[in-house]
């Protein structure tokens, strides 16, 4: 218990604290109240453990996004096992997973001119939904999305053709479709005996 | 104890004349050394060193306190602060105090048991990550696997770096209050 002269920041403007930008003077603010203010300081340790949780995520290859290339350079330097495709619109590829893969990763390419943000949506051949997710961010002059999944996502998944449709989210409906991708999954690879699991 | 004001502690603490660890002691261990460690984490080089570091910051201000050498013990957050910037100076301009880990510590640390609410469980995060929207879930990795500031994030993405800013405290309100429920469920 204990009592402070300055008011309690919210949980963003602690997590501030272990980002890159913050400024000096704002990080010693930040300590000047935690080391007056207990929950605070709870709130600070849960904003750290938050923050390598998600570092911890990525490397185990747990990561589920569109990433950007920091990103893909973050996993190289911690030895992620990254396997790459990377298709044009309306391109197919014949794809599979690798029993020693950690994630894999689609460079999906495109014309996303005056596009700022996207939709993605992951169909199985019988028209089940197998992933959607909304808001990707797109730079201007982006050429390509680069799609992330788990390896270990990717080996559930059924041996048949998986359409990705791309959709600017910029409220026309319907959605204006900007690209299709097919990934005729083949299954998983092992590389000890250099055959795949289908039996 | 748990219930008093840090001053109060920081009183009890400089009135000990055994030397033996007291309950006092302990309770100022255990408010002030997971903070230090916090302190530590931005400042130092790795987990470790921050841990070396609540330490041997905590071992100082129980042995000033006990000296009398604390003027204004109600100010005892601020001493604490004080000796944590002193010693992490210390340490960069490479007087890296190598104290040894000594049975007081021991018995602090044996004293100060996690409690369930700072139990953080990656299990929980992975979800609540994927539950995000795409921008949000783009932005906590490249902040906080990346460690890319909130220009070169805004760079990244097609976006302004207030925008940035805005998304990633957006996203860790949305974090916390799905990790609180998946908890409490």
């Amino acid at each position: 218990m204990s009592s402070t002269s300055t008011p309690c920041p919210s949980f963003g403007e602690l997590a501030d604290y272990w980002t890159s930008d913050i400024a000096p003077a704002d990080a010693e603010q930040i300590e000047a109240h935690v080391f007056e203010c207990e929950r605070c300081a709870r709130m600070l340790a849960e904003a750290d453990r938050l923050r390598t949780g998600i570092g911890a995520l990525a490397r185990a290859g747990n990561i589920q996004a569109f990433v950007t290339d920091a990103v893909l350079n973050c996993l190289a330097r911690d030895g992620v096992r990254v396997r790459y495709y990377a298709l044009n619109p309306g391109e197919s590829v014949r794809c599979a997973v690798w029993s020693d893969d950690d994630v894999l990763v689609t460079r999906l390419r495109g014309n996303f001119a005056g596009v700022e943000s996207i939709d993605a949506e992951m169909r199985l051949d019988s028209g089940e939904q197998w992933g959607h997710t909304t808001d990707i961010p797109v730079a201007a002059g982006a050429t390509e999305l680069v799609m992330a999944l788990p390896a270990a996502l990717v080996r559930t998944a059924p041996q048949t053709p998986i359409r990705l449709t791309l959709r600017a989210s910029d409220g026309s409906q319907p959605e204006r479709v900007l690209a299709e991708y097919t990934f005729n999954h083949e299954g998983t690879l092992d590389r000890r005996t250099n055959s795949n699991d289908r039996g | 104890m748990s219930a008093c004001e840090d001053g109060v502690v920081a009183r009890a603490v400089a009135a000990t004349d055994t030397d033996e660890a007291t309950a006092a002691e302990t309770e100022l261990y255990r408010r002030f050394a997971p903070r230090v460690r916090l302190f530590g984490l931005k400042h130092l080089p790795d987990r470790s060193s921050a841990d070396d570091l609540a330490q041997q910051v905590m071992l100082l201000v129980i042995t000033r306190l006990r000296a009398g050498e604390v003027r204004e013990p109600d100010q005892i957050g601020s001493f604490v602060l004080g000796t944590s910037r002193m010693m992490v100076a210390g340490q960069r301009r490479g007087e890296r105090r190598r104290s040894a880990i000594i049975a007081r510590v021991e018995l602090y640390e044996e004293a100060v048991q996690p409690t369930s609410d700072l139990a953080l469980d990656w299990m929980r995060i992975a979800p609540c990550l994927g539950a995000l929207r795409e921008r949000e879930r783009t932005i906590l990795l490249l902040t906080y696997y990346a460690d890319k500031s909130a220009p070169e994030i805004a760079a990244a993405i097609g976006a302004t770096a207030g925008a940035v800013r805005v998304g990633r405290h957006r996203a860790l309100a949305s974090m916390r209050e799905c990790i609180e429920t998946r908890r409490a469920s």
